[in-house]
């Protein structure tokens, strides 16, 4: 039987009939029509379903939608200001971390958590915060110098 | 092919209600009223809504290569769980709680893996069971997957399970009827399978931490740093006599005797091994070079390994001695504060 919830995304609340069965990733895309997060595996092995909940990196293939209510979900929608990309999203562009793209959504995501928590973290640092997030095509040194190019330029303008 | 293997039925979760209950007594009322139907609980997710999701693809040991060859390719594979009620521990929070009481630590179920492996309290007095939670899955596994839920799958490579086991973890598991604590070597009973009953969900795991100086810690060996399950595991724990004048103590400063020394081991039997002999081998001595090869070669011994698409039996028998004696040696390490250099036999 459908539940009404209302889940918070990127500072929006929609309200919305679910089935219980239907996990985060699934009411993103299908019911929110947010299809920026990526559905790879379904069983969080992959991490290309990353959001934020409460601003914690969580695959949301392995969230029902059901309890991620309450909560705060920050999609890849949410990450630009308007048409102006974050500096993590320039530095992914423009160093070439992106190929296929499938996985850099929750690559950016992913990588935002760690520098809001760390905000000049090491090539360790970054490869360890990233360990859940796959890419087959980078080979992951791109995706690493981006994110430590973004670091330098958040740290420069704050 | 059996009618279930539609990708249809393969793309979602098997149908089931929710229920939320705010609070452990109504969980716990709601299990008792409930008993007719399928139940299951749900903590973090990350291993639950794996399991009950139809396998199109069998996971099981052998590779899939040779599955297909032989046929048995559709019999291996599994349908979709059925499920009448997911029974969600989310909205507790007494369960979600890391708490001293005297001289125990007491975890609550729904602390996530995240949550072990940042506590100070953790990191400093159960050292192995912050290693094992460092190294479990991937960070976005961590950030959703709990201890309880780790520890009631009981696999027998659950990498918070083996230094549980090793630290003397005593689980406390509630239903409407009443509380039972149950010692971790007495909980897990085969891979998956535990003693938990249907009725009941289990609170908190307790620890009793030493008066005495002490050290403990949890190695992984794994082909991966991320998304791996373990190849072996092995935590040991160590209890130490106090001694601070230390005159005849040679090889640790401050620290006497070990008193109490307790070794378990992943992924070599069917559930978490505990090898009381490779602690013995330790009682009453100090911790030199000779009683720590001599405890990881008893462990090895009396390890009872399979051999997998992970490892050969032979393979894990050996890397047993070896993990033993890294983890004794990280023990050693960590009384000491400074580091040093592995044992060589």
């Amino acid at each position: 039987m459908k539940k009404i919830v209302t889940l918070n995304v990127n500072g929006l609340d929609y309200e919305t009939a679910l089935e219980p069965r239907r996990t985060l990733a699934e009411a993103l895309r299908y019911d929110l029509g947010l299809t920026g997060t990526k559905i790879g595996c379904k069983i969080g092995d992959c991490g290309a379903c990353t959001v934020l909940i409460d601003g914690v990196p969580s695959s949301s293939c392995l969230v029902l939608a059901i309890e991620a209510e309450g909560h705060e979900i920050m999609t890849i929608e949410g990450v630009a200001d308007g048409n102006k990309l974050h500096p993590l999203q320039e530095a992914f562009v423009e160093v070439g971390a992106i190929q296929c793209g499938f996985c850099t959504p929750g690559m950016v995501l992913t990588a935002l958590a760690l520098l809001k928590d760390n905000s000049d973290p090491t090539d360790a640092q970054i490869r360890r915060a990233l360990s859940g997030n796959l890419c087959r095509c980078t080979g992951y040194q791109k995706i690493v110098e981006a994110v430590r190019e973004a670091a330098k330029r958040m740290l420069r303008t704050c | 092919m059996s009618y279930w293997y539609k990708p249809e039925r393969l793309m979602r979760l098997p149908q089931f209600d929710y229920h939320a209950p705010g609070n452990l007594v109504d969980a716990l009322n709601w299990l008792r009223d409930n008993e007719h139907l399928n139940v299951r609980i749900l903590a973090g997710g990350t291993d639950l809504l794996v399991d009950i999701r139809g396998k199109a693809i069998p996971d099981g040991h052998r590779p899939r290569c040779q599955e297909h060859r032989s046929g048995a390719w559709h019999a291996r594979s599994s349908p979709p769980a059925e499920i009448d009620y997911m029974l969600a521990l989310s909205h507790i929070p007494e369960l979600r709680t890391i708490s001293h009481d005297g001289n125990r630590l007491l975890i609550g179920s729904m602390t996530t893996i995240a949550e072990l492996e940042d506590s100070a309290d953790i990191r400093t007095k159960l050292s192995a069971l912050s290693d094992g939670a460092a190294q479990l899955g991937s960070p976005l596994v961590r950030n959703r997957g709990t201890f309880g839920g780790n520890l009631c799958n009981a696999r027998p490579a659950a990498d918070t399970a083996i230094p549980t086991l090793a630290l003397s973890g005593k689980l406390v598991l509630v239903s409407a009827h009443g509380e039972r604590t149950v010692e971790h070597d007495d909980f897990v009973i085969g891979p998956g399978e535990s003693v938990i009953k249907p009725d009941e969900i289990l609170k908190e795991v307790i620890f009793d931490l030493p008066d005495n100086p002490s050290a403990s810690a949890y190695i992984k060996l794994a082909n991966r740093k991320a998304l791996e399950i373990s190849v072996v595991g092995a935590a040991a724990s160590l209890t130490f006599e106090r001694n601070d004048s230390s005159p005849g103590s040679t090889e640790i400063a401050g620290f006497g005797k070990v008193i109490n020394a307790r070794i378990a081991l992943g992924a070599v039997a069917p559930k978490p091994l505990l090898i009381p002999d490779a602690g013995k081998a330790l009682i009453g001595g100090e911790l030199t070079d000779e009683t720590i090869l001599e405890s990881a070669r008893i462990a090895s011994e009396k390890a009872r390994p399979i051999t997998d698409h992970r490892g050969s039996a032979e393979y894990r028998r050996m890397m047993v001695e070896v993990l033993v004696k890294r983890a004794l040696t990280k023990c050693r390490e960590r009384m000491l504060k400074q580091p040093v250099a592995e044992v060589q036999s």
